[in-house]
C-alpha cells in the first residue's frame, strides 16, 4: 500500500522518547495507585479511631504519611521526567528548525547560482539595448507622425492662401504697352485658364 | 397505565416504550422480537453514547448499582431485562457490526459500538490535528488519559487500537513498539 512509503522510519530516538514517556505513564498510574491507598488509610484510621482502637489508627495514620512521602517523592521524580521529554521534544523541534533553514539556505544558494552578477550585468545591458532599440523606433514613429502632420498643415496653409488671394482678389493690370510678339497671345489665356482651377 | 417518557438522574431521555412491561421480556413472535431487539439496540447506543460508556456485560442485568442500571431496569413499572434477553440482542448487535464481543472468544462482555473503530480514527486524528500532536509520538495512557479530557478520555485500548488500525491503512499512523510497551505517532496524510 501507500502507506510504506509515506510513514517516517522509526528511528532509536524515537523508541527512547516512547520509552520515556512509557516511563512518566507508569509514574503517572503509580501515583494514581498511591493516591487511592491514601484514601484508604484514611478511612481505615477513622474506623479505627470509631472502635476505639487509637494505637491502630496511629499505625494506619503512619503507613499513611509515609505513602505521602512516597507521593512526594515521586512527583518529583516526575517532574524531572517530564521535564526531559519536554527537552527532548523541543530540540526535535530545533532540529526541524535548523534543518528548514538549511533547505532555505540551499535553494537561497540555487538561485543564486543562476542569477550571478555577470548574467545580470549582461541582461541589463541587453535591456538597455533593447530600450534603446524602442526608443529609436519610437521617434521613428514620431517622425512619421509629425510627416503627416507637417502634410496636413502644409495643405491647410495652402488653404488659408488661397482664402487670403480670394479676399484681396486684384485684376490683372491693364497691359501699357503694346505686345511685342503677337505669337504670344493664345498662350497668356491658357496659363490663366490652367491656373483658375488652382485658385478654385 | 400510561406509558411516558423519563427522564433519569443522568439527565438521559428514556422513551416511553421503556415503561412497557413487555419491553423488557423476550418477545416469542420472531417479527415482534426483530422490532423489540431493534428499539434496545438503539436504546443501548444511545445511551453508551449519553454516558459515554464502552462496555456492556451480560452481568450488567443483575446489579442495581451498575452504571447500566438506569437503562436495563425499571423499577416504577418492576421489571428489568434478563441476562438470557440480553445476551441475544448482544449477539445481534454483534452481527450487525454496532458492537463486538470483547475480549473475544467469549459472549459475556460486549465493546459497544457507539462510534465505529472508522469514526474513532477520525476523531483521534482530528484531535491530535487540534491539539498540535501530530508526528509526535503518544503513548495509549497519554490519548486515553489526557491532562486535558478530550473526546478520547477513558476510550478502551482495544478500540484504540483499532482506530489506529485504520489509521496506518491511509498512512496516518504509525505503531511504534518497545520492550515496555506501544505507542503511536500520528501523521498528517497524503490529503
Amino acid at each position: 500500500m501507500g502507506a510504506s512509503h509515506s510513514t517516517p522510519k522509526i528511528t532509536a530516538q524515537d523508541r527512547a522518547i516512547l520509552d520515556l514517556k512509557l516511563q512518566r505513564d507508569k509514574l503517572k498510574q503509580y501515583q494514581k495507585k498511591i493516591q487511592v491507598v491514601l484514601e484508604r488509610e484514611h478511612a481505615i484510621a477513622r474506623a479505627h479511631l470509631a472502635t476505639g482502637q487509637k494505637d491502630r489508627a496511629v499505625i494506619a495514620l503512619r503507613r499513611r504519611k509515609y505513602q505521602q512521602s512516597l507521593l512526594l517523592k515521586t512527583d518529583a521524580q516526575l517532574e524531572t521526567l517530564e521535564e526531559l521529554v519536554s527537552t527532548i521534544e523541543f530540540s526535535l523541534v530545533e532540529v526541524s528548525v535548523l534543518h528548514g533553514l538549511k533547505q532555505g539556505n540551499e535553494v537561497l544558494k540555487e538561485i543564486h547560482k543562476e542569477m550571478n552578477i555577470e548574467s545580470v550585468e549582461k541582461l541589463m545591458d541587453e535591456t538597455q539595448e533593447a530600450r534603446e532599440y524602442q526608443r529609436e523606433i519610437g521617434e521613428i514613429l514620431a517622425n512619421n507622425l509629425t510627416a503627416d502632420e507637417e502634410d496636413a498643415v502644409q495643405d491647410e496653409l495652402s488653404q488659408l492662401e488661397v482664402e487670403a488671394v480670394r479676399e484681396g482678389m486684384e485684376l490683372p493690370s491693364v497691359p501699357t504697352h503694346e505686345p511685342e510678339q503677337p505669337v504670344r497671345e493664345p498662350q497668356a489665356p491658357t496659363r490663366d485658364e490652367a491656373r483658375v482651377p488652382v485658385a478654385a | 397505565m400510561s406509558f411516558s417518557t423519563f427522564t433519569t438522574p443522568t439527565g438521559f431521555l428514556l422513551p416511553s416504550v421503556h415503561s412497557a412491561p413487555p419491553f423488557f421480556t423476550q418477545q416469542p413472535h420472531p417479527g415482534t422480537n426483530a422490532t423489540v431487539t431493534e428499539q434496545w439496540t438503539t436504546l443501548l447506543l444511545a445511551y453508551a453514547r449519553h454516558r459515554k460508556l464502552f462496555v456492556l456485560r451480560v452481568e450488567d442485568t443483575e446489579a442495581a448499582d451498575s452504571e447500566w442500571a438506569e437503562v436495563l431496569r425499571n423499577e416504577r413499572i418492576n421489571r428489568k431485562l434478563l441476562p438470557s434477553y440480553l445476551s441475544t440482542i448482544l449477539a445481534t448487535m454483534v452481527s450487525k457490526n454496532l458492537a463486538t464481543y470483547d475480549p473475544p472468544g467469549q459472549t459475556r462482555s460486549v465493546l459497544l459500538y457507539w462510534r465505529l473503530p472508522e469514526e474513532w480514527a477520525e476523531v483521534l486524528h482530528g484531535w491530535a490535528i487540534s491539539t498540535g500532536q501530530l508526528n509526535t509520538i503518544l503513548t495509549f495512557y497519554e490519548i486515553t488519559d489526557p491532562p486535558i479530557p478530550s473526546p478520547l478520555s477513558d476510550i478502551p485500548i482495544n478500540l484504540l487500537k483499532k482506530a489506529i488500525a485504520v489509521l496506518a491503512k491511509t498512512g496516518r499512523s504509525q505503531l511504534i513498539a518497545v520492550a515496555d510497551g506501544e505507542g503511536v505517532r500520528l501523521l498528517a496524510g497524503k490529503s
